[in-house]
């Protein structure tokens, strides 16, 4: 009974014209934000060499690693960021990292080119947020009050068949002819990015798989939602405008208000009066410092210039030690300080956003491809742990290290050795972990959670509201 | 006969289930986007005020003039309010001094991410995106879905003209969207007054330019969803074409532009800039040294059969111009360097330029993009927001820079420790005492960028060519349009 | 028509009583019994409780007091079970407009458990209701009001059950359609279906039915054997009784 259901769904839903059109529209759409995705990344790859090859091409040339005051690292493009853009284009890719001191990123994409920012990019994300799940309900808004007024929910129901066996036949069914036939367009695209030489490693294809999993399960929940209304409409006219409503309230209306009222709710200290306190007491150390500096009396009758040298050097790093230690303490705690309001904050926002499907699928789907909030976070755990390399490094090199308000400049004028120009490429390189399979799982798992419970809870929805409906 | 119809129309859209589920979804997104504009205004505002005065004060503190290390915050705009456009994508500030470029950096998203996730809720984008599904809404059925009940028919068996009765529909079912546009975006207006937020006489001008292109945007879908209708026989076909057309005119054609126009005018990142402008620098200089080389070579011919005297006669006696030679060659090859410099900084932003023209007229196929960028760059919210504020800093860097100087001169003192190494006289260390506060009272200030209110001549042309356009259509239509249901 | 009174009747109403959430008294104690191989036609006006009667048959409304049974099983009891033996014709078959009429008749006819159907006895029936052949493969959408009509029927033949519900059958059919209807709900009864049809068809209701019932304002106010009618007048009957009504009423 329930195959001639599910049948019988499949065959109405495929063979209609409406279906032609928006699967037709929909496959566009998905192949499109594959090959847009696979283009962008080229460009971005292509960029990000770019950018580390000018950053060591500056240093050819010099003869003294005193002379590097800085180094730059970049985030390096990731080929899910493209697919499923998240927070990507809006956090700072580029860092300059000192041999101390605090990093920040800068040079945000959607900074750098704020074209892209005006419309925005046509992701995995947004299509499946936004068009799919508008497919969702245009096809099953009138899964039940529509048979009842073209009067084949009476017709069916004059025959032994059970309610809970039609509602489960018309899910199962619309389902299936609804979701399966997407993983086409899905599938298309995973050949185009092999095609257009996307390098994806197998973890990366498994994560891939996952968000298609999440955007199904997602189109479920928007599903099982159109056929709950449905089944609680008596006229689909009306069963539509109530889902257009619900849609705009989940796609649009929830999820940022979400994040105002949390950041409303949890005040979190700004960039700039965290800055400039910082700022302010790196000053007030420096002036101490100043003081002790002009101090300063090299050890008498010393002739060797190597050796004043060295001892000055020595004195220099043992200040500015000093002063770095009660730096990163004071910043230390004002960031700590930030980071646990913003923690708050972020819990707040996305847990009200949760209220919202699409809230939890962008979540899902955005922690699956390793865009999601924790990037930034990643990005500069990563870069921290670089600094520490290139402050070693450095100090091999020079013996000391520069940054946090001290500059070095050296000018021997000497001995007509010529001077060897340094290898900038000696430098350690920077390296950005890929997010790790297990680590995006688990951090995506309580949404995808969360979505299963929609589904099933709007799944149990329509079961209940059918059995009590009114099929004359 | 026209008001009859028109009547109708009216009761019938106001009494629908429709509209009351448009008028609260959209009184209440424009009611609550307004409550927030107005909110987020305040905060950047007090940030802004904050940030600025921390600057000041840490420039009052400073000891010396060479140290001035301002920063320049970007100034909120009301009119971010109602389109929010760019102002969060782009850097907030930019350091102003000696010792580097001016860029504006850390963007308000980047900073606080979060609000990056789920984005901005504005007037522009409710108009844009919801208002004009709407519009569909009210419309996908206007013809055939009378047609469909049979009273279509009915009405033209009076002696009715078609074309008035398409008007008397269009003019209808337009009213009937206004009213959930008006009302609360004058219950908008109240809450600016009631926030005191600043909004001056030309501020209200850009409201009101606002709202003008906004009634232009949605009659165009009002006249699109009619045409729709009075093209297609049965109600559903119409109802699945008007949703198409809405997410391709709304979320397909503006993207798809720009990613086009990415790829037919690839623009080279700085760094290729700086990688070109390098090589130029060192293959000029190269070919000075070749040159010069092959001077003294042939210096070296003429004077091979010489005596030493002779030599030493001649020697001097061309030293001069020779130096004057090489000093000429030398500015050359700099003069050089520089144009090359800015030529291709020239032709960066050329390219630039292109491409965003590209970008943008090719998304300009949608008059919901028209829209999005009319209404942009009546706020001035739109992408030369950054390269106005940019010029404007570095113009004000220049007049700063010049200040500073001034004052070092003034002060003698460049600030900072020397420590001088001298194989003879050994090491000193110099830290010049501090100066006490600055005084910052004639120091210059940087004024905004005027915001050049642009009127969008062209997007608001696209605008009543759209509507024209689909105006014609339906026309078209209804004029042979089969009434039997 | 010879009755044999031991058989207990296919469709039976006994003492059927619908009072609407609203208090509308729709049905006030209605019995009548319909057995194989008879023709009951239900007269009556507009709200006179037809739709009602029909829709507590098929369970799709519960009645407040009294039972109705097909083939003695009672049908808010046992609702799949007496379902499994009733066909029916709605009064707007709109039926699935994306299907054509074969694809329609396949899955109604499964889901009423006939499973062995071939196409040609989908053609078959569909040429017995009077439907042209190259209407067979045509989409719903396309077909009239009488088309569609016809193509119910045709399903609630297919269904083969012991008792056929029709509501308005002939609405919206065209004279001669009706009259081929008529031949065709005939050789149902011929082939020993009990059927319960109502109709505002007083003239052929007269002519086929072997038991006639009026109802008015959910009451049924009369009931006659074709044979008991064979002399009278049965419009001006149904008129006496309706005029009846309004003096109750009055
Ligand atoms: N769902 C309902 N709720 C309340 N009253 C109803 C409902 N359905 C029908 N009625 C009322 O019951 C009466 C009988 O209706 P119905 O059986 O449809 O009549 P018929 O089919 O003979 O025209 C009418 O007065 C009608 O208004
Ligand atoms: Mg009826």
């Amino acid at each position: 009974m329930i195959r001639f259901i599910i049948e019988k769904e499949l065959r109405e839903i495929i063979g209609s014209t409406k279906f032609a059109v928006t699967f037709g529209v929909c496959s566009l759409l998905i192949i499109l934000s594959f090959y847009i995705g696979a283009e962008n990344y080229r460009t971005l790859v292509d960029q990000h060499e770019a950018a580390k090859r000018e950053n060591l091409r500056q240093m050819e040339g010099l003869t003294d690693w005193f002379a590097v005051q800085q180094h730059r690292i970049f985030l390096p493009p990731q080929p899910l960021a493209t697919l499923v853009t998240g927070v990507s284009n809006d956090i700072g890719r580029m860092i300059e990292v000192h041999g101390r001191g605090e990093l920040s990123a800068d040079d945000s994409r959607f900074n750098e080119d704020p074209i892209y920012a005006v419309f925005r990019f046509l992701d995995l994300d947004f299509i499946f947020q936004i068009v799919l799940s508008l497919f969702a309900i245009l096809f099953a808004y009138d899964a039940i009050c529509g048979e009842k007024e073209r009067g084949t929910l009476k017709l069916s129901f004059s025959n032994a068949v059970p309610k809970e066996k039609y509602i489960l036949g018309k899910l199962f069914g619309s389902y299936l002819a609804l979701a399966v036939p997407l993983l086409i367009p899905i599938l298309i695209g995973c050949v185009l990015l092999l095609i257009l030489g996307v390098p994806m490693s197998g973890e990366e294809w498994a994560r891939l798989g996952l968000i298609v999993v999440a955007g199904l399960l997602y189109f479920g929940v928007f599903l099982t939602i159109s056929v709950f209304v449905s089944s609680l409409a008596r006229r689909s006219s009306s069963a539509f405008l109530m889902l257009l409503v619900i849609w705009i309230l989940a796609v649009l209306i929830v999820p940022r208000s979400a994040v105002l009222i949390a950041g409303r709710a949890v005040d979190v200290p700004s960039v700039d009066e965290i800055a400039s306190q910082k700022n302010r007491y790196s000053s007030q150390l420096f002036t101490e410092d100043r003081t002790k500096m002009a101090g300063y009396k090299p050890a008498a009758g010393q002739d060797d210039m190597e050796k004043t040298m060295a001892d000055f050097n020595q004195f220099m790093q043992k200040i500015a030690d000093e002063r770095d230690a009660k730096m990163q303490e004071f910043s230390g705690q004002l960031n700590e300080q930030r980071e646990n309001r913003q923690r708050v904050q972020r819990r707040v926002a996305l847990g009200l956003a949760r209220f919202s499907p699409s809230a939890t699928f962008s979540l899902a789907v955005s922690a699956l491809a390793g865009t999601s909030l924790s990037l930034e976070e990643e990005y500069k755990e990563a870069a921290v742990a670089y600094q520490r390399d290139y402050a070693a490094f450095m100090m091999q090199k020079t013996g000391m290290l520069t940054g946090g308000r001290v500059m070095m400049f050296r000018s021997v004028v000497d001995e007509g050795k010529k001077p060897q120009p340094i290898n900038a490429h000696e430098l350690p390189e920077f390296v950005f972990p890929k997010p790790a399979l297990a680590g995006t799982v688990t951090e995506s798992l309580p949404d995808i959670g969360i979505l299963m419970l929609f589904t099933i809870v709007f799944f149990f929805g329509s079961y209940l509201a059918f059995l009590r409906y009114d099929v004359r | 006969m026209f008001a009859t119809l028109l009547q109708k129309e009216l009761k019938s859209i106001l009494l629908s289930p429709k509209f009351p589920a448009t008028f609260a979804v959209c009184a209440g997104l424009l009611i609550l986007s307004i409550s927030i504009g107005i909110h987020e205004y305040q905060v950047t505002t007090r940030q802004y005020e904050t940030a600025t005065q921390m600057v000041t004060q840490e420039l009052r503190e400073q000891a010396h003039w060479s140290g001035v290390n301002n920063r320049t915050y970007r100034k909120p705009d009301p009119m971010q309010i109602f389109v929010s456009g760019v102002s969060n994508d782009i850097g907030r500030w930019s350091g102003v001094s000696q010792f580097e470029p001016v860029k504006l950096r850390h963007s308000a998203y980047s900073d606080d991410a979060i609000f990056a996730i789920f984005r901005f809720i504005d007037f522009g984008f409710i108009v844009q995106v919801i208002l004009s599904l709407f519009a569909f809404l009210f419309t996908y059925d206007a013809i055939n879905g009378e047609r469909e009940s049979g009273t279509l028919a009915l009405t033209f068996s009076h002696p009715i003209p078609r074309t008035t009765y398409l008007l008397a529909k269009i003019a209808g079912s337009w009213l009937g969207l206004v009213i959930p546009l008006l009302l609360p975006v004058t219950v908008g207006v109240l809450l600016l007054v009631l926030f005191r937020i600043p909004f001056e006489a030309s501020h209200w001008m850009k409201l009101g330019g606002l709202l003008g292109v906004s009634m232009l945007y949605f009659s165009f879908f009002v006249t699109l969803g009619v045409c729709i209708s009075s093209l297609t026989r049965r109600s559903n076909v119409s109802f699945l074409l008007c949703l198409v057309a809405w997410v391709f005119l709304i979320l397909i054609v503006p993207r798809v532009g720009v990613i086009i126009a990415g790829q037919a005018v690839p623009v080279p990142t700085v760094a290729e800039i700086e990688a070109q402008q390098d090589a130029y620098s060192k293959d000029k200089n190269e070919q000075h040294m070749k040159s010069m080389e092959a001077k003294f070579r042939d210096r070296e011919a003429l004077m091979s059969g010489m005596t030493k005297e002779q030599r030493e006669q001649y020697e001097n006696d061309h030293m001069w111009s020779w130096m004057e030679e090489n000093d000429a060659d030398q500015k050359q090859i700099t003069k050089d360097i520089e144009a090359q410099g800015v030529k291709l900084q020239e032709d960066l932003r050329n390219r630039k330029a292109l491409q965003e023209r590209l970008a943008f007229s090719l998304s300009r196929f949608s008059p919901a993009s028209a829209y999005q960028l009319a209404v942009m760059s009546i706020a001035g919210t739109d992408i030369t927001l950054k390269s106005r504020y940019e010029d404007g800093l570095r113009s004000y860097r220049t007049i700063l820079n010049a200040f500073t100087e001034k004052k070092q001169k003034e002060t003698g003192d460049v600030g900072g420790i020397r420590i001088t190494m001298d194989s003879e006289k050994g090491m000193s260390i110099s830290a010049p005492k501090e100066n006490g506060t600055l005084d910052l009272t004639d120091m210059p200030q940087f004024a905004p960028p005027a915001n050049a209110s642009v009127m969008p001549v062209t997007d608001i042309g696209i605008l009543v060519f759209a509507i024209l356009a689909a105006f014609g259509g339906a026309i078209a239509g209804f004029l042979r349009y089969d009434m039997r249901s | 028509m010879e009755q044999t009174p031991a058989t207990q009747p296919m469709i039976e109403a006994l003492g059927l009583t619908k009072r609407y959430e609203d208090e509308t008294l729709a049905l006030d104690n209605v019995s009548f019994a319909v057995r194989t191989g008879q023709i009951y036609a239900m007269l009556g006006g507009n709200g006179a409780g037809k739709t009602t009667t029909i829709n507590i048959f098929l369970n799709f409304i519960d009645p407040t007091a009294g039972e109705a049974r097909i083939d003695g099983i009672v049908t808010h009891k046992e609702p799949l079970k007496a379902k499994a033996k009733v066909a029916y014709v709605s009064e707007n078959v709109m039926l699935y407009p994306n299907f054509t009429a074969i694809q329609n008749l396949d899955y109604f006819a499964r889901l009423g458990g006939k499973t062995s159907y071939t196409k040609n006895d989908y053609h078959d029936v569909l040429r017995r209701v009077g439907l042209e052949d190259e209407a067979h493969t045509k989409r719903l959408r396309s077909y009239s009001k009488g088309m569609r009509q016809k193509c119910g029927i045709a399903i609630a033949i297919l269904k083969d059950a012991p008792a056929i519900l029709l509501d308005e059958p002939t609405s919206g059919l065209d004279p001669k359609a009706g009259f081929e209807f008529l031949g065709l709900l005939t050789s149902l009864r011929d082939e020993g279906k009990a059927i319960l049809m109502s109709t505002h068809d007083i003239f052929r209701a007269k002519e086929i039915a072997d038991m006639v019932g009026i109802m008015n304002a959910g009451k049924l106010v009369m009931q006659r054997t074709q044979s008991s009618l064979a002399g009278e007048n049965l419009e001006e009957l149904y008129l006496q009784f309706m005029a009846g009504s309004v003096e109750r009423a009055a």
